[in-house]
């Protein structure tokens, strides 16, 4: 499809300059080694396969979580969204998890989404922490806005984190906004940011060769964990 | 605070309440009141807390008053939980330790002493 | 009294089961057992269902007349036991004694809880609810705080370490890793739990001493047996029976506090004495075990005060693969409640279940070697009403 260049000029946000992630390795319970590191707009075609199935699963929120995610990256690759950042997790090159937030202003970062793949293992967990010490650490932020579209979540960030609620609305709408500020981040960071610098390099050379998407099928039976159900 | 309870015939201590003594059987007991120190006898830092609270987590432990009631407790020590040993000396109050939707549900506060 | 048999044995796998409601999967347990023991259309006296807590996580009481009426099984006389997470051990037993009474010749014992239907923290509050109210429950003691409290002193006193507690992670989720109906199928590895730094997040304090890994995840599902008189059974099935050779059941205060030494498990003592002199056999006649390891640091004490090792031996036999699948004395086969889960009241009957596979040799990759005695503990509360049973194959 040809774009025309010219009305996109109008349509297509500036992006600001936005300070790397620098990629991190943290171990699992299992012993797994998962690459945590920032992917970039090129890098959504790779990913949106990964978000697709959970469009269709309504526990625990996936449906509206997996069809946000699907939208907002969407309208990054397609330059809609501006000042968007995404991290995601990665054990032998596949995609197990990802997380999306926004840049809103120098000092204040919103937090979009955590997308948990491979489920109980604390993924989501160990990416959400991610996100926000790239806001915090990486970006320099003061604050960092959140909400939560399903009680995991709600329970996890709220009292984990031990966050502030903040009057008006988060940008998602929904739920009310709570915040993590520098000096929350600081308290939580020993129990709740993992991960070692740098990423050893054949390790990192695996996550960059290629985003591995696990099958639609094995999405969804991570997510449900009904892998057995149809003899047991 | 807490009312304890004494055997009149073989001096157990008890808390709570029993209708017999957990040891003789005896159904007769003197009223105790807990002495206003005690000392930690286990504890636990809980992280995860049930329903029904919403801060990250406390730490709850079993004391001993000196005149030997022994009860669970929650052990206030602010922000500084490495402080918190086996063996330490507390002192003993009476305050919230639950909210129960607005309602305050009293309980016992112990501090280092 | 008669003696008692289980003539059938059944379960549906345990996890996050959305689509099925408690009586669906007891229904379905219970078909499964029924099956196995070969019953068709051989009437059943009565239903006695363990649960711990429909009407709290499921808004539905007297499940066992509605159990009857899934299968219908009428005029099957039907009652639910509640014994907190020892439900299932007590249903058993209750089948047994209807049995052995005379009272019945042929009874369904289920097991299940669906506790996946509330979130997390909620399932939590419910099963704290059996804590004493005003000494206990009120400062928000969890099940875990309390196997917190208990682990902080037992550590200490029989030097059992935080190593200790994660090889019997490892172990029992290795072993449901060959358990096609546990909950959790994750290898997990010491240094993904213990050694690397990032454990501190991975395997995150849940009550100190105690970690996630270390305790049980909270599960949905339901187990089964058919319990009779061994000449029924034989009528029914070439199956072996297995026979339920002994029973022992014991209580504790119910505050903790209380416990004159709050290391000692008196309740786990007392059940498994009863239940060895019944079975006229002894802790090491035991050929395979299922424990109460709702807490990591739960099955070593248990497997000290049952009686299979001495007080502050049982990490050393942990430690040098004693309790493993191909050690001289392999506990938790299935995984376990840490690997298989723990529906509360399933799981008295889930050891059961466990126990008749491994000693009719049905229990594929887990199958231990020549089991003839085989030993259980379902821990009520936190171990103040505790079942201890004793299951035998017929030479």
């Amino acid at each position: 499809m040809r774009i025309d260049m010219e009305l996109e000029r109008y349509l297509r946000p500036p992006d600001r300059e936005m300070p790397p992630y620098p990629a991190k390795v943290i171990t699992l319970a299992t012993g797994s080694k998962m690459v945590v590191r920032q992917v970039f707009r090129e890098d959504v075609p790779a990913i949106l396969p990964a978000v697709r199935p959970t469009l269709d699963i309504p526990r625990d929120y996936y449906d509206v979580v997996g069809s946000r995610v699907y939208a907002e990256l969407l309208a990054w690759y397609r330059y809609r969204y501006r000042d968007v950042f995404c991290i995601i997790g990665q054990i032998d090159g596949l995609l197990v998890g990802l997380v999306n937030s926004r840049m809103f202003s120098p000092q204040l970062g919103i937090s979009l989404h955590t997308l948990a793949i491979e489920r109980g293992l604390r993924i989501g967990a160990h990416l959400f922490a991610a996100k926000m010490e790239h806001h915090i650490e990486y970006l320099g932020q003061e604050e960092v806005l959140i909400t939560a579209e399903s009680p995991i979540g709600f329970r996890r960030w709220m009292i984990e984190y031990g966050l502030e609620l903040r009057e008006g609305q988060h940008e998602l709408g929904g739920a009310a906004p709570y915040a993590l500020t520098r000096e929350m981040y600081f308290d939580a960071k020993h129990r709740l940011v993992a991960g070692e610098r740098p990423v050893p390099q054949e390790l990192m050379e695996v996550a960059q060769r290629e985003i591995r998407v696990a099958s639609e099928t094995d999405i969804i039976e991570k997510i449900l964990g009904a892998r057995r159900r149809e003899i047991l | 605070m807490i009312t304890a309870y004494k055997c009149k015939a073989c001096g157990q201590m008890m808390y709570p309440y029993h209708y017999r003594c957990i040891k003789c059987g005896a159904r007769e007991f003197d009223k105790v009141a807990p002495s206003d120190s005690a000392k930690l006898l286990t504890y636990t830092i809980i992280e995860q807390l049930p329903w029904g609270f919403d801060e990250r987590g406390r730490v709850l432990g079993v004391i001993e008053f000196t005149n030997k009631v022994r009860a669970m407790a929650l052990i206030d020590v602010d922000a500084d939980r490495d402080e918190v040993k086996l063996g330490m000396k507390l002192s003993v109050h009476w305050e919230p330790v639950r909210d129960d939707y607005g309602e305050k549900v009293y309980g016992i506060v112990c501090r280092p002493a | 009294m008669k003696p008692v048999v289980i003539a059938g044995a059944g379960m549906i796998a345990f996890e996050r089961r959305d689509d099925d409601s408690l009586v669906d999967m007891l229904a379905m347990a219970s078909l499964r057992a029924m099956d196995d023991a070969g019953l068709g259309d051989h009437p059943v006296d009565a239903v006695i269902v363990g649960n711990m807590a429909s009407g709290l996580f499921n808004h539905q009481v007297s499940v066992a007349s509605a159990l009857v009426d899934k299968l219908s099984l009428y005029p099957a006389a039907a009652e639910r036991i509640e014994n907190g997470p020892a439900s299932g051990g007590s249903a058993i037993k209750h089948g047994y004694q209807a049995i052995a009474s005379g009272m019945a010749d042929v009874v369904l014992v289920a097991g299940g809880e669906k506790m996946r239907e509330v979130i997390g923290p909620r399932a939590t509050d419910v099963v704290a609810y059996m804590a004493q109210p005003e000494a206990e429950y009120v400062y928000g003691v969890s099940l875990p705080a309390m196997a917190g409290m208990f682990a902080r002193l037992y550590m200490k006193k029989y030097g059992v370490t935080a190593k200790h507690l994660a090889q019997v992670a490892i172990k029992n989720q290795a072993n449901g890793l060959l358990n096609p109906y546990a909950h959790i199928h994750m290898k997990i590895t010491m240094e993904g739990i213990l050694t690397h730094p990032d454990s501190v997040v991975s395997n995150p304090i849940v009550a100190d001493p105690l970690r996630l890994y270390d305790c049980c995840p909270v599960s949905d599902g339901a187990a089964a047996v058919v319990m009779t008189t061994p000449e029924i059974a034989k009528t029914l099935s070439s199956k072996p029976p297995i026979e339920v050779a002994g029973i022992g059941q014991a209580t504790d205060t119910h505050a903790l506090h209380e416990r004159e030494d709050p290391t000692d498990l008196k309740a786990v003592r007392i059940a498994a004495e009863k239940a060895f002199a019944m079975a006229r056999c002894a802790p090491q006649d035991v050929h395979v075990a299922e424990l109460h390891d709702a807490f990591t640091i739960l099955e070593i004490a248990e497997s000290e005060h049952v009686g299979f090792f001495e007080k502050g031996e049982g990490a050393k036999a942990l430690a040098n693969g004693v309790t493993s699948l191909d050690g001289h004395l392999p506990i938790n086969p299935s995984g376990g409640l840490k690997a298989r889960g723990h529906p509360v009241g399933a799981t008295g009957v889930a050891q059961a279940v466990e126990l008749v596979w491994q000693l009719r040799g049905e229990a594929g990759e887990r199958q231990v070697r020549d089991a003839v005695n085989a030993f259980m503990v379902n821990f009520g509360g936190f171990g103040n009403n505790v079942v201890a049973t004793v299951l035998r194959r017929e030479s």
